[in-house]
C-alpha cells in the first residue's frame, strides 16, 4: 500500500510541477503585461540588463556583446549604426524595468544566469545602491529581488480580485490595465535628470551608461562629453535620444512630461534669439573634434609613416569599452575568469579604476603584461566550418572570402586597406567590395571547407546534437 | 574583455591551448545554440499566434535551423491566388550577426516573407535581373498571362 502510494506519487510528481511552472509563467505574463518598449528586438523577449548604444536603441546585454563584430566596428543590430565601444549596462532602466516587472525579470535573470553559468562568462551585477561595488565581491541583488516579487505577490491578490469582478471585459482593456498598472510601480524620482535634477525630458543614455535629458548633454570646448555622475569622458558623439524609453516617459508621467516639455522649449526659443545660429554650428564642430584625444589619427587617413595600427581581435577594453582594442593592449595576470581582463593603453596610463565590462574580479593590485595582436594561423587554433573561420570558442572570426591566402589573411587586417575599412567604412552602410568584414555572399571556397570537415569526421568527436549543423569538435591538430 | 576567452590565452604554441579551449568549445556553443533556438522558437510562436494571412512558415521536420515557409501573391496583383513556396535556412548565429549590409535583428520571418510578398506586387522594374519579365510588367494584363501559363502550384506535401 505504502509502495503504491509512493509511486503513484512520483508519477504525479513532475508532471504537475512542470505544469505548475508554466501555469507561472503564463500568470506572471499575466500580470505583468510586458510594454513592447521594453521587448528586446534580437531576443524578443523582455530586456534584460539593457543597453543603449549612442543610437538610441536598447537591446540586453548579452544580445548587444554577441551582435559585436571582434575585428571591426560594430553596428546596432537594429539600425546599423556602427559604433567602437561597448557600452556599460544603462542601470536607471535595468532597476525601472526590475520594478515594473519583478517576476518576469526574475526569470530572465535566472535564465540568463544559466547560460552564464555553462558559458563561463558573467555580465557584471547589479547593485541597488551602487552600480558596482568597487571592492570586487558580489553585492547581492537577489535580496532586492525578493523583496519586489514580494510586493508583486500581494500585489496579484488584489489584481485576481479586480479581475473576478470584471471578467467579462475584453483581453486588450485588461493589457492595457496590466500596463497601466506595472508602470506605476514607477515613481517620476526613478527617472530623474542628473544634471537638472528633474524629470528626464528626451533622455539620452552615454556610454557610461547614465541618463540624461538631451538637452542637459553639454558638449565643452573640446568636444568631449563628460558624465558629471562618473566623470568618465563619452568617447563619440552626443547620443541619440532613447526613443523608447521617451515614450514610457511620456506615456506615464504625461502632466511632468508635459510640463518639462513647455519649459524646454521655452528655454529653446531664448536660446534661439539670443543666438540664432549657434545651436547648429556647434553640433557640427563637435562633430569634429567628438573623439577622446588619444583616438588621434583614426579619424584621418593613417599616414604611411606612421606605425601601423594593432587590432586586437575579440579582445575589448574593460574600462572605456573599446572593442576590439585598437593600438596597444594590457592584459591583466591575474585575472581568472574565462573572458580575462584588458585594457587599451589609454586606459591603462590614466589607470582609472572603472569596474569591467563583465563581473571580472579584478583590482588594483594585478600585474598587467602588453600583449601583441595575435597572428591567428600560428597560435589560436582555428577550424573553417560552414563558410566561417572559427575560433577555439566557436565564434566566427573571418568570413571565409577573407581567407583566400590563410596564413595572411589575419595580417590583412593590419594592413593599411584593412585600417581604413576599420574606420572609413563606418558611413559606408552599402558596403565595399574590399572590406573583408563582409562576406558578399560569395560561395566560401570549398576545397578549404572539406579539407578541415574530413579532419573533423575523422576526429570522431560528433557527440553534437544534430541541430548544430556547425559542429564538430576542434579538428585533431 | 575577451570574446569567449578565444584569444586570452596568451602562450605562443597552440598544443597547451587545446585542453581548456574544448571545454570553452562545447560550452559556448551550448548556449549560442540556446539562445538562437530561444529566438526561433519565439518568432515561430508569434508566427503562429497572430501571423498574417498572406505567409506562414513552420520548421522542416525536427530541424528549428531549417524552415518551410509560403507566401500567397496579393490581392489585386498579377500574383493573386497563387502561392510560392520558399525554404528558409538560419545560421548558427542567427540573428546576431548579419548575413548581408543593411540586416537588422528586428528582421525576423515573418517581416521577410511579407517584404518578398510585397516585392513580388512592386517589383523595381529599373533594375531587373529578368529583363524580359521586366519589360512585361507594364502590360499588367499580358503578365497575369504569363503568371497563369508559367504556374505550378506547390505539391501540398
Amino acid at each position: 500500500m505504502s509502495s503504491l502510494n509512493s509511486s503513484s506519487s512520483t508519477m504525479g510528481n513532475k508532471p504537475t510541477n512542470c505544469l505548475d511552472s508554466h501555469q507561472q509563467q503564463l500568470e506572471d505574463d499575466d500580470e505583468e503585461t510586458i510594454s513592447d518598449s521594453f521587448i528586446c528586438c534580437v531576443c524578443l523577449d523582455l530586456l534584460y540588463k539593457p543597453i543603449v548604444l549612442e543610437c538610441g536603441h536598447v537591446s540586453c546585454f548579452w544580445c548587444v556583446h554577441k551582435s559585436m563584430d571582434a575585428i571591426h566596428e560594430s553596428h546596432c543590430p537594429i539600425c546599423r549604426h556602427p559604433y567602437h565601444y561597448f557600452p556599460t549596462i544603462c542601470e536607471m532602466l535595468h532597476f525601472l524595468l526590475l520594478k515594473m516587472y519583478p517576476l518576469a525579470y526574475k526569470r530572465r535573470e535566472e535564465q540568463i544566469l544559466e547560460e552564464e553559468k555553462a558559458n563561463g562568462c558573467f555580465s557584471p551585477q547589479l547593485d541597488s545602491k551602487e552600480f558596482y561595488s568597487s571592492d570586487g565581491s558580489r553585492p547581492s541583488a537577489v535580496s532586492d529581488l525578493a523583496s519586489l516579487s514580494g510586493i508583486a505577490s500581494a500585489g496579484k491578490h488584489s489584481s485576481k480580485m479586480d479581475s473576478n469582478g470584471s471578467s467579462a471585459s475584453k483581453e486588450n482593456d485588461l493589457s492595457a490595465v496590466n500596463i497601466n498598472r506595472t508602470y506605476e510601480r514607477v515613481s517620476s524620482n526613478d527617472v530623474l535628470c542628473p544634471s537638472c535634477k528633474l524629470l528626464l525630458f528626451r533622455p539620452a543614455v552615454l556610454n557610461c551608461g547614465h541618463v540624461y535629458c538631451e538637452a542637459c548633454i553639454v558638449i565643452p570646448e573640446d568636444g568631449i562629453i563628460i558624465c558629471k555622475v562618473c566623470e568618465y569622458p563619452h568617447p563619440s558623439d552626443r547620443p541619440n535620444v532613447c526613443l523608447d524609453f521617451n515614450n514610457f516617459l511620456e506615456e506615464r508621467f504625461r502632466k511632468e512630461y508635459a510640463a518639462q516639455r513647455e519649459s524646454v522649449e521655452q528655454k529653446q526659443e531664448r536660446f534661439h534669439h539670443k543666438n540664432p545660429s549657434s545651436c547648429s554650428g556647434s553640433k557640427k564642430s563637435a562633430k569634429k573634434v567628438c573623439c577622446r584625444p588619444t583616438r588621434h589619427g583614426e579619424e584621418s587617413k593613417p599616414t604611411e609613416n606612421e606605425h601601423k595600427p594593432k587590432v586586437h581581435a575579440g579582445a575589448g577594453c574593460d574600462y572605456c569599452g573599446m572593442y576590439p582594442i585598437v593600438g596597444d593592449r594590457y592584459q591583466c595576470q591575474d585575472c581568472v575568469e574565462v573572458m580575462g581582463f584588458d585594457l587599451c593603453g589609454d586606459c591603462y596610463n590614466t589607470r582609472s579604476k572603472r569596474p569591467g565590462r563583465f563581473n571580472q574580479q579584478h583590482t588594483s593590485d594585478h600585474r598587467f603584461e602588453l600583449v601583441k595582436p595575435r597572428a591567428l594561423p600560428s597560435n589560436v587554433m582555428l577550424r573553417i566550418v560552414g563558410g566561417y573561420l572559427v575560433d577555439n570558442s566557436g565564434a566566427p572570426v573571418l568570413a571565409i572570402s577573407a581567407m583566400e591566402d590563410p596564413p595572411d589573411g589575419w595580417i590583412a587586417v593590419e594592413s593599411l586597406e584593412a585600417r581604413q575599412n576599420l574606420f572609413n567604412n563606418v558611413a559606408d552602410l552599402d558596403g565595399n567590395p574590399g572590406d573583408i568584414m563582409h562576406d558578399n555572399g560569395d560561395s566560401p571556397d570549398g576545397s578549404v571547407e572539406i579539407e578541415f570537415s574530413d579532419a573533423v569526421e575523422v576526429s570522431g568527436h560528433h557527440d553534437d546534437d544534430n541541430v548544430d549543423q556547425y559542429g564538430g569538435e576542434d579538428p585533431p591538430f | 574583455m575577451t570574446m569567449n576567452g578565444g584569444y586570452s590565452d596568451n602562450t605562443p604554441t597552440a598544443t597547451p591551448a587545446v585542453v581548456p579551449a574544448k571545454q570553452n568549445v562545447a560550452a559556448s556553443k551550448t548556449v549560442d545554440t540556446q539562445s538562437v533556438l530561444k529566438r526561433l522558437q519565439s518568432e515561430l510562436m508569434s508566427l503562429m499566434m497572430n501571423g498574417d494571412p498572406g505567409i506562414s512558415a513552420f520548421p522542416e521536420e525536427d530541424n528549428i535551423f531549417s524552415w518551410k515557409g509560403t507566401i500567397h501573391g496579393s490581392k489585386d496583383t498579377v500574383f493573386e491566388g497563387t502561392e510560392y513556396k520558399l525554404s528558409l535556412t538560419f545560421p548558427a548565429d542567427y540573428p546576431f550577426k548579419p548575413p548581408k549590409d543593411k540586416w537588422s535583428s528586428a528582421y525576423d520571418v515573418s517581416t521577410i516573407l511579407l517584404s518578398i510578398q510585397s516585392l513580388l506586387g512592386e517589383p523595381n522594374t529599373t533594375s531587373p535581373l529578368n529583363t524580359q519579365a521586366a519589360a512585361l510588367w507594364s502590360n499588367q494584363e499580358e503578365y497575369r498571362k504569363m503568371v497563369e501559363k508559367l504556374y505550378n502550384k506547390p505539391s501540398t506535401t
